[in-house]
C-alpha cells in the first residue's frame, strides 16, 4: 500500500482560478520523490494539502489509506512541511525553544520535550547553538532549523518546498547532506524545485507540474528530457547522465 | 550639504518607512484574530498594534502612525476592525477608542522614552496608556449610546479584560525582545 | 484575491480625475454614516452597484471575495436580533428576537454593504499612485505637514498590507503544520503569532529605507498633474445628490 496517496485533487480559489486540478499521484514508503515546475504551476499549492492546511475543492489526499480530514493532527504529525522561507516558519527566540514549539503543542511532558529537542539539534548538527538566536544564523543554518523543528514531531514524510532558494553553495551542501540523510533514516522525501541541477541525481522518481496538472511523472532519467517543455531549466549537457545532477562531490 | 542634514534627511526617510509600517499593522490588526479559549470575543490585534508602535516609534512618529491610521478609515477605506470606515464611525459608538488610540499611541511613546529601560516601566506605559483608551472609550460609549455605567461596561470594557490583560504580557515580550536591538539599530543611523 | 486591488480596464471611471474621486469617496462614507431610512440605503447601494457595472468590475468575484464580510454582518445581526431590548417578534423562554434589534444590525448591515461597495469601486478604478497623487494635492495648502512625505507613507502602507497580510498567513500555516492550534495559552499563542511577524517587518523595513536611498529618494521630487473633464465633475454631482438625499 503507498504510505501518501493523493486522489483526483483540485483546489479552486474562491476568484474561480484553478490552482492545481485532477492530481493524481501514488507515493512509497521511502521513496525519493521530486516535483518540479514553473513558478506558479501549483507546486506549493499541492503541498499544503498534504497535511491538510488547505482543503481540496474536489478529491482527496490518504495517508496509510486513511483519509486525512479524518485526524487532521495526525496528519500533520506525519507529514512534515519545510516552508520556503525559513523567517515565516520560526517562532523561538532561541533555536531550542523554537525546536520545542511542536512537541509542546502535543503537549507532551517537559522531560520528554527537552529530550525531543536534544535528539532533533544533534541530528541536523545544530547542538552547539541551541541557546543562540535563530536570526544569527546563517542561510543553510537556518533551514537546518527549520528541519529540525519538523523532525521533532517525529515525522514519516518530509515535504521539501524549495529548500534551496536564496541558499549560498556551503548552505546548499549542507541542507542537501541534511535531506539525503533523512532519506537514508527511512523517511519519504517529497521535494519540490525548480532547481533539478542541485539535487536529482539523489531522486528515485521526478514528477512534472505545468498550470496546477501533473503532466510527467516516472524514472528521472525518462522524464528529464520532457522538462523543458514544461519550463524547468533542462540541466543535463549532452552526453551526461541523470547522475550527475548534484552539488555534492 | 554638511554631512548632517545627509544623516537627518535619512532619519527621515526611515522614520517614514517605520511609520508606514506600523500603520500598516494596525490595518492588518483589524482583520487578523487570535481565538480566546473561552468566551466569545477573540483577540483583535489593532489596538495591540498601537501600543507597540508607541514604544518603537515613539510620541511623534507613533502619533503620526495612528492619525494616518485614522484618516484612511475617515476617507472611507476599510480600514478599521472589521472593515468599517468612515467619519461615522469615529463619531459613532466606538469612535471614542478610535480616539483612544491616540491617547494610548501618546502616553505610551512619552512614558517609555522616560528614565531607564525596565519592565516596570514598560509596564507602567502600557497599563497608563490602556486606561486612557478605555477611559476615552468607555463613557463615549455610554453617551452616544445613551446608557447606564453598569450596561456601558458591561459592553465596552468587561467582556475585553482578559483579552487586555494577554495583550500588554505579550506587548511587553515582545518589546523587552525587540526594542533594545532595534533603537540600537537606529542610534547608529543617527 | 482580486477584492480592493486595482483592476485595470479603460472605462469613464477609471479615467475620473482622482481628486474629484477622492471626494466621492469621502461623500458616500459620510451617506453610509447618515442614513437612517430604507430608501436612504437603497439610493446609494444602487448607485454603487450601477458603478461596479460601469465599470467593468468582476461583480460576482468580488461577491465571493466579500464572504468574509458576509459573515461579520450575519454575526451582528443575530447578536443586535437577540440582546437588544424592544419589541418581541419571537419569544421563547431563553431568549427572544427583538424588532430593534434586527433592524439595528439590518442598518449595520447597510452601512457595512456601502462602505464595501464604494471601496472596492474606488480601489478597483484607481492606480494607487493616483490616490497618493489626489490626497497629496489636497495636503498641499495644509500648513506644518510634509505633504510628499505623507504621500509616501500612504504609498508604503497601501503596499505593505498585502505583503505582511501574506507573510502572517504564512507564519500560520507554517505553525499549524506543526500543530500550532493545539495550543491552549492566549498568551503563547499570540506570542507565537506576533513575535516573527514584527521580526520580519522590521527587517523588511531595513531593505525598504536601503532600496529607496538606492534609487535616491527625495521629498523634493515630480508633482503629479492632474486632468479633469466635464464628465468626471458629473459623476461627482451624482455622488453629492446621493450624499444630499441621504442627508435630508
Amino acid at each position: 500500500m503507498p504510505v501518501l496517496e493523493i486522489q483526483d485533487l483540485t483546489h479552486v480559489f474562491p476568484d474561480g482560478a484553478v490552482a492545481i486540478a485532477e492530481i493524481n499521484l501514488k507515493v512509497n514508503a521511502g521513496e525519493f520523490l521530486v516535483i518540479a515546475g514553473p513558478n506558479g504551476s501549483g507546486k506549493t499549492v499541492l503541498a499544503l494539502h498534504l497535511n491538510g492546511l488547505l482543503r481540496p475543492t474536489r478529491g482527496k489526499v490518504l495517508l496509510d489509506g486513511e483519509p486525512i480530514d479524518k485526524n487532521i493532527i495526525a496528519a500533520r504529525k506525519k507529514v512534515g512541511l519545510v516552508f520556503q522561507d525559513p523567517d515565516n516558519q520560526i517562532v523561538g527566540q532561541t533555536v531550542a525553544e523554537d525546536v520545542a514549539f511542536g512537541p509542546e503543542n502535543l503537549n507532551f511532558p517537559p522531560a520528554q520535550v527537552g529530550m525531543i529537542v536534544k535528539e532533533s539539534l544533534a541530528a541536523v548538527d545544530l547542538s552547539q547553538f541551541a541557546t543562540r538566536s535563530p536570526h544569527a544564523l546563517s542561510g543553510g543554518e537556518k533551514r537546518k532549523l527549520a528541519i529540525a523543528g519538523i523532525l521533532a514531531m517525529k515525522p514519516k514524510i518530509i515535504v521539501f518546498d524549495e529548500p534551496f532558494t536564496g541558499l549560498d553553495y556551503p548552505g546548499v551542501v549542507q541542507v542537501l547532506k541534511e535531506i539525503l540523510r533523512l532519506h537514508k533514516t527511512g523517511h519519504t522525501i517529497l521535494l519540490i524545485t525548480h532547481e533539478l541541477e542541485k539535487v536529482l541525481a539523489h531522486a528515485d522518481r521526478l514528477v512534472i507540474m505545468h498550470k496546477g496538472r501533473l503532466v510527467a511523472d516516472g524514472k528521472p532519467e525518462s522524464v528529464i528530457y520532457r522538462a523543458e517543455s514544461y519550463g524547468v531549466r533542462m540541466p543535463l549537457k549532452d552526453g551526461e547522465k541523470v547522475s550527475a545532477l548534484t552539488w555534492l562531490k | 550639504m554638511t554631512e548632517g542634514t545627509v544623516a537627518s534627511r535619512n532619519m527621515n526617510l526611515r522614520m517614514t518607512v517605520y511609520t508606514a509600517l506600523f500603520t500598516a499593522l494596525m490595518i492588518i490588526g483589524g482583520y487578523i484574530s487570535v481565538p480566546l479559549p473561552a468566551g466569545p470575543v477573540p483577540i483583535v490585534l489593532a489596538d495591540f498594534f498601537v501600543m507597540v508602535t508607541g514604544f518603537f516609534l515613539g510620541f511623534k512618529w507613533g502619533l503620526t502612525s495612528v492619525l494616518l491610521y485614522l484618516s484612511l478609515g475617515v476617507l472611507g477605506l476599510p480600514v478599521f476592525a472589521g472593515g468599517r470606515a468612515g467619519l461615522a464611525v469615529l463619531f459613532g459608538p466606538t469612535g471614542g477608542f478610535l480616539f483612544g488610540y491616540l491617547l494610548l499611541v501618546a502616553s505610551v511613546g512619552l512614558l517609555s522614552s522616560k528614565g531607564k529601560p525596565s519592565i516596570a516601566r514598560n509596564l507602567t506605559a502600557l497599563v497608563t496608556g490602556n486606561i486612557l483608551l478605555y477611559g476615552a472609550g468607555v463613557p463615549w460609549l455610554k453617551a452616544v449610546m445613551n446608557l447606564g455605567w453598569t450596561s456601558a461596561l458591561a459592553a465596552g470594557l468587561i467582556p475585553f479584560i482578559p483579552g487586555i490583560i494577554i495583550k500588554i504580557a505579550v506587548a511587553s515580550g515582545l518589546v523587552r525582545a525587540f526594542l533594545p536591538r532595534f533603537k540600537e539599530r537606529l542610534v547608529s543611523f543617527q | 484575491m482580486t477584492l480592493f486591488h486595482y483592476i485595470h480596464k479603460d472605462t469613464v471611471l477609471h479615467r475620473m480625475d482622482g481628486r474629484l474621486k477622492l471626494a466621492s469617496l469621502l461623500l458616500f462614507s459620510l451617506a453610509a454614516g447618515f442614513a437612517s431610512d430604507l430608501p436612504d440605503y437603497l439610493a446609494p447601494l444602487s448607485v454603487l452597484i450601477c458603478s461596479v457595472l460601469l465599470a467593468k468590475l468582476p461583480f460576482t468575484v468580488l461577491l465571493k471575495e466579500m464572504r468574509f464580510f458576509g459573515v461579520i454582518i450575519l454575526i451582528v445581526i443575530v447578536v443586535n436580533a437577540f440582546t437588544f431590548p424592544g419589541d418581541p417578534i419571537l419569544k421563547s423562554p431563553f431568549a427572544s428576537i427583538s424588532r430593534q434589534g434586527v433592524i439595528a444590525g439590518l442598518r449595520f448591515a447597510g452601512r457595512l454593504s456601502i462602505v464595501l461597495l464604494v471601496s472596492t469601486v474606488i480601489t478597483g478604478t484607481t492606480p494607487l499612485t493616483r490616490f497618493r497623487d489626489a490626497i497629496e494635492w489636497y495636503l498641499r495648502p495644509v500648513p506644518f505637514v510634509p505633504e510628499a512625505r505623507v504621500a509616501t507613507m500612504i504609498n508604503l502602507t497601501f503596499l505593505l498590507i498585502p505583503v505582511l497580510l501574506d507573510s502572517f498567513k504564512e507564519i500560520r500555516n507554517a505553525q499549524n503544520s506543526r500543530c500550532g492550534q493545539l495550543r491552549k495559552n492566549p498568551v503563547k499563542r499570540m506570542k507565537y503569532l506576533v513575535f516573527p511577524l514584527l521580526g520580519q517587518t522590521l527587517r523588511r523595513a531595513d531593505e525598504i529605507v536601503n532600496a529607496m536611498e538606492a534609487r535616491c529618494y527625495s521629498e523634493v521630487r515630480t508633482k503629479a498633474t492632474f486632468k479633469c473633464k466635464k464628465t468626471d465633475w458629473f459623476l461627482l454631482a451624482i455622488s453629492f445628490a446621493v450624499f444630499l438625499f441621504v442627508l435630508l
